[in-house]
């Protein structure tokens, strides 16, 4: 054998070394389950495919849980990881589910919003492919997920996105983007039948309120925000106010562009009687201008070109040595999402909707984001759903 | 019971903050009284003259609402001529109509100071046109002995460089206040303490927005 056969035969043996390594990890994230022990809270547990059959044993398929308070009331929808590489989200959804008490009206979680894109990732940013939240009992490990759907999901893509029914001409990578496919049609691309569902259920459930959880760069504008349209504006100013207020963070109000389509915020409004509000929290993973995409960049949000770049005042958010961490997030999501219950409830006192146990933001800042998990090990098999 | 306990701290919290914190401030600061009706506007039509509207409804204060009002609309009264919201352009009517019936003149007005290119370029505005439609609104103001309530109350946010959207808004309607509030944030550097020295209005400087609320109950008592 040749010099030349032996150094492509070795160049082979590490390449398929490289894809069979890479292969069986990209393999096992995509086939890792979260178990999720259902909460005291938890009156039932459906597939979001119950509101549209064409999403039935397609794996954007995913679980939205129940809340149904002792007393008869509103009705509220939150719905988490609709970009999974916006942890804060899936976070702040496991808490209510595991803890909240409704006791007037209806919660309804989707915590997995975009299930394939929550088993996808970002290699070319090298995104880790998992990260864990420490808690009394141990660790308990989540997959680190993409923006966008999977294409082994959904494929191909066009070159350019049509939204739906707007026709309004969107980035080819948008189609697979559940925050640009609302109000989404019920034999679309696979991602227009998940939010198609989403509306399906909001408008057979009559639901008041839908909250999106996201997370946003800290030089973008539009982030540590709130994002509604007309209809939703004064319950949001109120929590933009009271949440500063009471518990000492910011979270302004933006309004919801009227010619940018395919938004939650923007479709929701438009396409239901439900009021959308797209909660976001700053997250320093996500900005360019960072170190590596580490596990610890992602739960603490330290960063020393962001620390730098805030010292010429180019961030749009406050930032300094200590980051941004997870438990900053959490909490406001969480007291943010509370307060527009509490605000919504105020003004529509017969679809009020009362919710106890969760913790708001200086609860979670202090005690930590795992503090409010329960251990799977613990919980009874029946109450243990995975996603 | 530990949560209703922190529910009920929560509560007396939310009262002290709302009700007790900006009648504490008031002692401090005596705040003049304004008539009503009362008109709500922006002052470079970023989102914070959502912010007012929202406390006016907390305050209790009927008003009308109008982003990009012109003189016309102005001397049209309560009503405001019976425009309604179209593209770019927002009007609501609150009012008491009954106490203040289709056309009375507007006694005060108050602006949401803040500029937003993003607002401006959904009302068809740009920078110039908005300082001149507010110079105009102002001149009739003044000339009609309309009170003038300015708020800055979007902190650093709302704040830039010297000639900058945001300073020149100020600079549009501030001096020209027979009242000005601000957040905490927005007078870091003294610029709204400089102005009111300057021009004598009455200010009142409020940690936190809401607690407008208190103030302009006062306001409007």
């Amino acid at each position: 054998m040749s010099r030349e056969w032996i150094l492509k035969s070795i160049y082979i043996v590490i390449i398929m070394f490289v894809i069979i390594v890479s292969g069986i990890q990209f393999y096992n994230h995509r086939h890792y389950d979260v178990p999720i022990p259902a909460g005291p809270g938890v009156t039932g547990v459906v597939k979001l495919s119950d509101y549209n059959k064409n999403l039935k044993g397609t794996i954007a398929d995913t679980n939205v849980f129940f809340m149904e308070g002792k007393e008869a009331g509103g009705k509220v929808l939150i719905f988490a990881n609709t970009h999974s590489n916006e942890p804060a989200a899936i976070l702040t959804a496991l808490i209510f589910i595991e803890n909240a008490v409704v006791n007037k009206g209806t919660l309804i979680i989707i915590p997995q919003f975009n299930n394939s894109g929550g088993r996808n990732t970002k290699p070319g940013d090298g995104y880790p492919l998992y990260f864990e939240i420490p808690t009394e009992w141990g660790a308990k490990k989540f997959r680190m997920g993409n923006r966008n759907a999977s294409p082994l999901d959904q494929w191909p893509d066009p070159d350019v996105y049509v939204h739906y029914p707007d026709r309004q001409l969107l980035s080819y990578l948008d189609v697979r983007n559940t925050n640009r496919t609302w109000p989404g049609r019920a034999k679309g691309p696979l991602m227009e039948r998940v939010t198609y569902a989403a509306m399906e259920l909001m408008k057979r459930e009559k639901v008041d309120i839908a909250v999106d959880i996201h997370g946003a760069e800290t030089m973008f504008p539009v982030t540590n925000c709130i994002v509604v349209p007309e209809k939703a504006m004064r319950i949001a100013t109120m929590t933009s106010l009271m949440v500063k207020a009471m518990e000492g963070f910011e979270n302004h109000v933006e309004p919801s562009p009227k010619g940018f389509r395919g938004l939650s915020h923007r479709e929701i409004g438009d396409f239901s009687d439900t009021m959308p509000f797209l909660l976001e929290a700053p997250l320093p993973f996500l900005d360019q201008p960072t170190g590596p995409k580490t596990v610890d960049l992602l739960l603490k949000g330290k960063d020393p070109f962001l620390l730098s770049l805030s010292k010429q005042k180019k961030l749009f958010v406050p930032y300094d040595e200590s980051g941004w961490p997870m438990e900053k997030r959490v909490g406001q999501h969480c007291s943010v999402i509370l307060e527009i219950l509490r605000q919504f409830s105020r003004r529509a006192s017969d679809r009020a909707v009362a919710v106890g146990n969760v913790p708001r933001y200086a609860e979670v800042v202090k005690n930590g984001v795992g503090f409010y998990y329960h251990d799977p090990e613990k919980a009874k098999k029946e109450n243990i759903y995975y996603n | 019971m530990k949560h209703y306990i922190k529910w009920l701290v929560t509560c007396v919290c939310l009262w002290g903050v709302v009700f007790v914190f900006p009648s504490a401030g008031l002692a401090q600061n005596q705040v003049p009284k304004a008539q009503l009706p009362v008109l709500t506007t922006s002052a470079g039509q970023s989102p914070d003259v959502n912010t007012v509207n929202v406390i006016m409804e907390e305050a209790g204060v009927k008003y009308d609402y109008c982003d990009v009002p012109t003189v016309a609309m102005l001397k049209a009264g309560v009503g405001l001529g019976g425009k309604t919201s179209g593209e770019g352009f927002h009007v609501e009517i609150h009012s008491d109509l009954v106490k203040y019936p289709k056309g009375t003149p507007y006694k005060s007005i108050i602006f949401a100071i803040g500029a937003s290119l993003k607002g401006m370029g959904a009302s068809g505005l740009t920078i110039e046109d908005e300082l001149k439609r507010l110079k105009e609104v102002i001149d009739y103001c003044k000339a009609n002995k309309i009170f003038i309530i300015a708020a800055h109350l979007g902190g650093v946010s709302k704040r830039g460089a010297p000639g900058g959207d945001n300073e020149r808004m100020i600079d549009g309607v501030a001096p020209f206040s027979d009242y000005l509030v601000a957040v905490e944030d927005s007078n870091k550097d003294g610029r709204f303490t400089k102005i009111v020295a300057e021009k004598k209005i009455p200010y009142t400087e409020i940690k936190y927005a809401l607690s407008l609320v208190g103030i302009l109950e006062k306001v409007f008592e």
